[in-house]
């Protein structure tokens, strides 16, 4: 059954959830890849290994993690390690695929979380972000990326202030020249639409939109002439049972944007939280 | 041998101003007792050597602390941005900050070459990408057997390193429960490390599951027992995130001079550590506790 109401949040969870298979060891960062993990688990991926950079690995959680070390990310898992362990697995080739985010992406799927330069230098940047994490790591090391990001002007840009996680560089073979393993982007999913990157050179096309969303509309968004698939897909809304779980998931509104609550009542935080994770059924 | 101290001294005999500091975990076992205590004694010019944190590194910096800080990710998670970091980065505000980048595993290495006390690790993370250009302390260099490009980051040994663990027996040999993060090196490559747990326990203990020893006492310079060393944040097996104290610090966090209110009312003006948890209030402290043992370890149990 589909879901008659949900926020273009929830569908780009419902979607990313999409991208992690049943035999899939998968990183997924914060925020929104954290949500996406937890609904594939949940439905179509049970036996998804789930890992977070900190150090744990197939976690089986009643709550939502919010950071990569938080208690969730180790609650019944199979592995709770090391940060340089973690990374070191991720060098060597045991993972599949790595969900992350940024402020800015270019043509060829090169991130950016350091710094927008603006009219400033790197020391005294126009906007200071947080810096990279492990997005880095995941994007240098992974079997694939998936990008992860919303569609807001000015962040789909010609070229980022600063190659934080690694896409296809120039595009063509340049990422493989640098001395990168892992397969770099192979999808770039949105709140209106996922986008491929073309075989050969490497550039992102549109690929699919969500229902109702205007390819032209989704292209005012980049600063280059965006390519469009010739075959056009429209994908279906997200089902009942996905919404469902993100919102037992997620009661205090804490990860998809919109009902971000910043409630400071603890009683009211105490009762809600309890009510989400007594909500969530662990298949163990 | 004992080597149980308490907060207070830890931080004034171990901290002097211009050191290098690490801290243990991230958001989860983030040593913020210990960083109360930094701020409360006015601690100055340190650098903050670290893989990723949240509210530790962002309000030793709101708090002038830091002269530098060599990292891979500073924010706010889940709440918003560190706008501490923004406010030193983009305005100088209360003090310039000198940044130098690293990834995660560039960082996390930098704390194995540390531990290992060799010069520096090799990794193929940060080729292609801008930190090289950036950071001077990075390097890149062909391996010398297959020809490949490399990136090399430095050792990391922080003059201290404040780790926090679930249990420690009165010598320092540490039990992590949960990820471990980079504690066992950053307890390996720091010169002097101070432990703060959740519960001190006996040695006996230890040697019931000595697998489980994260950190043996030979390099633990002193131990404090504190409980609720983490709160706002979580302890794995211990208690749950205080979000609302988050939030409420992240609402009155919208310009320096409203952060200094909140520091004088949750630092300045309050003696020590236990007083701050009075001022959270017991209550309170036992309901995190209770949200995080519903849950912990539930396979193989009746639920």
């Amino acid at each position: 059954m589909f879901a008659e109401q949900y926020s273009p949040q929830e569908m780009m969870a419902a979607v990313c959830a999409m991208e992690i298979h049943n035999d899939d060891v998968a990183f997924v960062g914060i925020g929104i890849p954290m949500m996406a993990g937890l609904i594939a688990a949940k439905t179509h991926a049970p036996n998804a290994t789930l890992v977070y950079e900190a150090g744990g690995v197939g976690a089986k959680s009643r709550r939502l993690p919010l950071t990569i070390s938080d208690n969730p990310t180790t609650e019944n898992a199979i592995f709770a390690t090391e940060m340089w362990r973690i990374f070191s697995d991720t060098q060597a080739g045991f993972i599949d695929k790595g969900i992350i985010g940024g402020a800015q992406v270019d043509r060829y799927g090169n991130i950016n979380t350091n710094v927008i330069l603006g009219n400033g230098t790197y020391d005294r940047p126009k906007v200071r972000l947080p810096g990279t994490g492990g997005a880095n790591d995941i994007a240098s090391s992974c079997g694939e990326t998936i990008i992860m990001m919303k569609l807001v002007k000015g962040k789909f840009v010609n070229k980022v202030d600063f190659i934080s996680a690694p896409g296809h560089l120039h595009g063509y073979d340049s990422r493989q020249k640098a001395g990168l393993k892992g397969g770099g982007p192979s999808k770039m999913v949105t709140d209106k639409g996922i986008f491929l990157f073309d075989p050969e050179s490497k550039e992102m096309y549109l690929s699919a939109v969500f229902p109702g969303e205007d390819p032209l509309e989704i292209k005012t968004y980049f600063e280059w002439d965006l390519k469009i698939a010739d075959h056009l897909e429209c994908l279906e809304p997200p089902t009942q049972e996905v919404i469902d779980i993100i919102h037992y998931y997620d009661q205090d509104g804490m990860i998809l944007g919109g009902k971000k609550t910043m409630d400071t009542e603890f009683e009211a935080y105490y009762q809600k939280m309890k009510a989400n994770y007594t909500a969530i059924e662990l298949n163990l | 041998m004992s080597k149980l101290t308490t907060i207070e001294k830890a931080v004034s005999q171990y901290v002097q101003d211009g050191m290098s500091i690490s801290l243990s975990g991230i958001g989860g076992r983030e040593p913020m007792a210990v960083v109360y205590e930094i701020i409360r004694r006015k601690k100055r010019d340190l650098t903050l050597i670290t893989d990723s944190k949240m509210d530790s590194a962002c309000m030793l910096i709101g708090a002038g602390c830091l002269k530098k800080m060599e990292t891979a990710y500073c924010w706010i998670s889940s709440l918003g941005g560190a706008v501490n970091y923004r406010r030193a980065v983009e305005k100088g505000i209360p003090a310039p900050l000198e940044v130098e980048e690293y990834s995660n595993y560039g960082a996390s290495l930098r704390f194995l070459a540390g531990a290992m006390d060799v010069p520096f690790l090799p990794t193929r993370s940060m080729l292609g990408s801008d930190f090289l250009q950036y950071n001077p302390r990075l390097r890149q260099m062909q391996d010398p057997y297959q020809g490949e490009p490399l990136v090399l980051v430095p050792a990391a040994c922080p003059d201290v390193a404040f780790i926090h663990v679930q249990q420690a027996d009165r010598q320092g040999n540490c039990k992590i429960l949960g990820a471990t993060v980079n504690d066992m090196n950053m307890a390996r490559a720091a010169k002097k490390v101070i432990v703060t747990c959740e519960e001190l326990v006996d040695t006996v203990e230890i040697r019931k599951t000595p697998n489980m020893t994260a950190i043996p006492y030979y390099c633990v310079d002193a131990v404090v027992h504190v409980p609720y060393c983490s709160h706002p944040f979580f302890v794995a097996e211990y208690y749950w995130c205080d979000m609302p104290f988050r939030r409420e610090f992240m609402k009155r966090n919208d310009s320096q001079e409203h952060f200094e209110e909140w520091l004088k009312e949750w630092v300045y003006d309050v003696p020590d550590f236990d007083a701050y948890l009075d001022k959270v209030g017991r209550d309170r402290l036992e309901k995190l506790a209770e949200m995080e043992l519903d849950n912990v370890n539930m396979a193989g149990r009746e639920c």
